[in-house]
């Protein structure tokens, strides 16, 4: 009687996140009249939207379940990837990288290294964060679908429907408006989740201390931020300088679905604040993932869990009180569907103008270009859900996506670096430094290298490339480069009119 | 060259870590106040993004040395 008390409980309060989000999404759809509206919410976010946004973009129901069976194995060096692997490069994107990209007005970050190198760039970062995004849809809609079943036992079809249905239709009438707004609602939810989960545990230990204490005593291991040279998964040189040097300046300079808030900002001042404010919110992350591993690894008795990433499972399941589990499982959905939302949302954005609007259709009217973001939004949908089933069936899908997009992260923020800080490098210098550094990244994954240190390497390899290709090939004009190198950030007049000229063609 | 890093002690990490964050603390402190509130509508002190900057890196610091 008492647990199916619990799973209505926990049915009502799915469903009334489904309905709430589906309805406040929806109320957005009036402020969208053109392309700006719709991609970039109208230019008019404030700090704090584009600062909660970003981290309920960044945070998904993979990141939650991954984590936490990470610090279940590894401990609080899972962390890094929220500390380390995060704050700092945050702070370099709000103060250096964001402003450029604001000031220029673009819709995307390929758009920019286009603009700052040559087109060749621009397409060859448009077609693989494209690809990689729409990829992502099918995936995150199988992992929704699959959550439901196993937590309420829907059917898979019909929770991958149901999720499409109420994710896709704000995004498509709302824009980036309704993705960013119910971003913040989405994480206002996964928070309280977290931070009930953490009571529990601690009240559980006996307080706080009790907790650290009964861990410290049992697996001193777990509490050490930074482990050996010869641990698999998280060496503390591949942290530093592959994570904390490359990955994470790659992830928060140069990733659409996060950038793509920043763009959206009413005000230089709010572009920056909004990614320095992010890292606020960042930082309490471990609270979410880490605890969750941590509890499992104390509370959890042997046998109960065979593979790390039950960890997080087990407390929802077993851990939980009847009723929290059920929030805690709202939070999971909310984490994925404010990934889920902003995918659709960059990937349209990215299709329409760097490859649309570029290529196949130039000259159309905006009212032509926001029908067809729309309609591709829509488009990607049906795309994803058809697509989701076949993740199940080739679950190296999702591996080989993420190991396809490694191979430009740190290519991509060693041109962007470059093309921001140094004013000689040229358009061929970006063009074959990219090209080499995905190349060294290939080969060196051929070898196994760990991918820390493959993000490294490629990272300076494609510095290299670059800095030999621009010195060997003509200076770009400093008309071209106004505004969007550091030396040519001249005084607002002449910059403003640079743009004004760039944007009329 | 594998030998030479095996030998190097783990809280030279945090060391490293530490540094990292001191040397950033400092640039962002020589960021012209001009170019730091650009675009804002007020001058408050809260919109100093220096300061939010400052005690992001402050917890960060706290953070590596207790663990």
């Amino acid at each position: 009687m008492k647990e199916l008390f619990a799973q209505h409980i926990d049915v009502f309060l799915v469903v009334v996140y489904l309905l709430s989000i589906f309805a406040f999404g929806l109320l957005f759809k009036k402020f969208v009249e053109n392309t700006e509206d719709y991609f970039l919410a109208g230019r008019a976010l404030p700090w704090w939207v584009i600062g909660m946004s970003i981290i309920g973009t960044n945070i998904g129901a993979y990141d939650y379940i991954g984590a936490a069976g990470g610090a279940y194995r590894f401990g609080i060096a899972q962390a890094n990837y929220e500390w380390l692997g995060a704050i700092p490069a945050m702070i370099i994107s709000a103060l250096v990288i964001v402003p450029y990209y604001w000031k220029n007005k673009v819709y995307t970050v390929p758009e920019f290294l286009g603009k700052r190198y040559k087109e060749g760039v621009r397409v060859i970062e448009a077609a693989i964060y494209g690809i990689f995004l729409v990829m992502l849809l099918g995936i995150f809609f199988w992992a929704s679908g699959i959550m439901l079943h196993t937590y309420l036992g829907w059917s898979i079809s019909m929770s991958i429907v149901i999720t499409a249905i109420v994710v896709g239709v704000y995004t498509i009438t709302g824009g980036l408006a309704a993705v960013a707004i119910t971003d913040v609602v989405q994480l206002g939810i996964m928070f309280v989740g977290g931070f009930a989960v953490a009571a529990v545990g601690f009240i559980k230990a006996g307080g706080v201390g009790k907790f650290f204490e009964v861990l410290r005593a049992a697996h001193p291991q777990h509490l050490k931020i930074f482990l050996p040279l010869n641990n698999p998964a998280y060496p503390w040189l591949g942290m530093i300088l592959g994570l904390g040097l490359v990955l994470s300046p790659a992830w928060w300079c140069a990733n659409q679905s996060i950038i793509q808030r920043t763009l959206g900002a009413r005000s230089e001042w709010d572009a920056k604040a909004g990614m320095m404010f992010a890292a606020f919110p960042k930082t309490l992350i471990p609270v979410l993932v880490v605890l969750p591993g941590f509890f499992a690894l104390t509370f959890a008795p042997t046998g109960a869990i065979h593979n790390p990433d039950q960890a997080l499972p087990w407390v929802v399941k077993s851990f939980l009180p009847p009723g929290l589990g059920g929030l805690v499982f709202v939070a999971f959905i909310a984490a994925l569907h404010s990934s889920v939302d902003s995918t659709l949302n960059s990937a349209a954005t990215l299709w329409t103008k760097d490859i649309y609007q570029k290529y196949i259709k130039k000259a159309a009217s905006d009212k032509h270009y926001l029908l067809f973001g729309r309609i591709l939004t829509f488009a990607f949908i049906i795309f994803g859900v058809i697509f989701a089933p076949f993740t199940d069936k080739f679950p190296g899908i999702y591996v080989a996506m993420q190991t396809l997009l490694s191979f430009f992260q740190g290519p991509t923020l060693a041109t962007l670096l470059l093309g921001v800080l140094w004013w000689r490098s040229t358009g061929w210098g970006g063009l074959w430094g990219l090209v080499a550094g995905v190349a060294s990244a290939v080969t060196l994954s051929i070898f196994r290298v760990n991918f820390l240190y493959v993000a490294w390497w490629s990272f300076v390899i494609s510095l290299i490339i670059n800095f030999i290709v621009s010195l060997a090939t003509p200076s770009e004009p400093p008309e071209k480069l106004r505004g969007l190198v550091y030396k040519y950030l001249e005084k607002d007049s002449q910059f403003a009119e640079a743009v004004k000229r760039r944007l009329n063609g | 060259m594998g030998n030479f890093l095996r030998s190097i002690p783990l809280y030279w990490a945090k060391i490293i870590a530490g540094s990292l964050y001191a040397l950033l603390a400092i640039w962002v402190i020589t960021r012209p106040r001009e170019y730091i509130y650009r675009g804002t509508p007020g001058k408050g002190k809260w919109r100093d993004l220096r300061i939010w900057a400052i005690i992001l890196i402050g917890i960060q610091i706290f953070l590596y040395i207790i663990f």
